[in-house]
């Protein structure tokens, strides 16, 4: 199990996050495998709480995993609230296009590559965040709404736009998973990345979860 | 009759959970592994009556353990609890001989009817050997 440092949550707190994260993640690859014919190998989640300001830096530490990478980003808010972001290697969307031609996105083929592989992963991070985002709302007993998800291309103003977009002076507990799509042997990473406004509601929802347990 | 329970998940909470869905009142006795390497070894020693494998696990996973208790094992009851509800995971790990696959997190009716279709399995086996 891996559970870096992150003292705001006590040990019980961060393990019952994890296993939300685990379960929530789960459950998002089923539904993506719902849609398109994708196996997704998971691995365990990992929980971290970090400033704000340090968290450009881990971004980029973190996408160095691969030299360029696209980042769909969409940001959810109500009692739980925050940013999830996708990160996949840049030729990911071209390898999904490929998987993608057998299912029913067929406006694709009259679509400027660039602009299929940005509704691909726009497509799936959606899937992915959405129902990820959604399944810990529900095992929390709330629910957030949306903003469409955006496509963000590494080393772009519009990533400097994105990372400084968040307020240096919270904090971030970030909820991480690193999963594997095998038919296209890519790896990608899921952040959700929510702030100190949620940590209360966090802590007495992760009790009231735990209660029926007992 | 079910009387050891070998649960193998590497979060601790995740087996709480189970074990707090376990009826407390027929005397079970319950075991614990935080992943595949250990659920082996603990196999092997306690030779429980069912075994709750998770999937995702650090250091070995439950495909490889479920695959190794078999192989020491063809009569091993093997209950898959786990989040990765993608069919594909579902349809290998029956393959590899898991008796039922529950979707986390687990609820103590749907616990309940696992132990008793368990117990159903292990008397229609042990009529078979009378």
């Amino acid at each position: 199990m891996k559970i870096e440092s992150c003292p705001a949550f006590s040990q019980e707190e961060k393990e019952i996050l994890q296993e939300i994260m685990n379960i929530a993640f789960g459950n998002a690859t089923a539904d993506l495998a719902e849609v398109i014919d994708i196996y997704v190998e998971l691995n365990t989640p990992s929980i971290q709480l970090l400033g704000i300001g340090d968290l450009p830096d881990y971004l980029i530490n973190r996408m160095n995993l691969h030299t360029e990478n696209s980042i769909v980003a969409q940001n959810f808010w109500g009692d739980f609230k925050g940013s999830g972001i996708l990160v996949l290697p840049n030729r990911s969307g071209r390898s999904l296009i490929a998987i993608l031609d057998d299912a029913e996105l067929n406006d694709f083929e009259v679509k400027p590559i660039a602009g299929q592989e940005k509704e691909v992963l726009m497509e799936v991070g959606n899937i992915l965040i959405g129902a990820c985002v959604g399944k810990v709302c529900e095992l929390l007993n709330t629910f957030v709404t949306y903003t469409p998800p955006q496509v963000i291309h590494h080393n772009s103003d519009e990533y400097s736009a994105f990372v400084m977009s968040f307020d240096p002076a919270q904090t971030a507990i970030i909820m991480e998973t690193v999963f594997r799509f095998q038919k296209i042997d890519i790896n990608g990473l899921l952040l959700i990345i929510t702030n100190q406004e949620a940590i209360e509601w966090l802590q007495k929802a992760l009790h009231n979860f735990m209660e029926p347990y007992e | 009759m079910i009387k050891k329970i070998l649960i193998v998940d590497d979060s601790p909470v995740a087996r709480r959970m189970l074990k707090s869905s376990i009826p407390p009142n027929k005397g079970y006795e319950i075991y614990e592994a935080d992943d595949g390497y250990e659920g082996i070894r603990k196999y092997q020693e306690v030779q429980p009556d069912m075994t709750f494998m998770d999937l995702t696990m650090p250091n070995l996973d439950g495909y490889s353990a479920i695959a190794e208790i078999r192989k020491l094992s063809q009569d091993a009851v093997i209950v898959v609890m786990t989040a990765d509800i993608q069919r594909k995971s579902i349809s290998r790990v029956i393959e590899l001989g898991a008796f039922l696959v529950l979707k986390k997190p687990p609820r103590t009716k749907i616990v309940e009817d696992v132990l008793a279709k368990v117990e159903d399995l292990l008397k229609s086996r042990s009529g078979e050997k009378q």
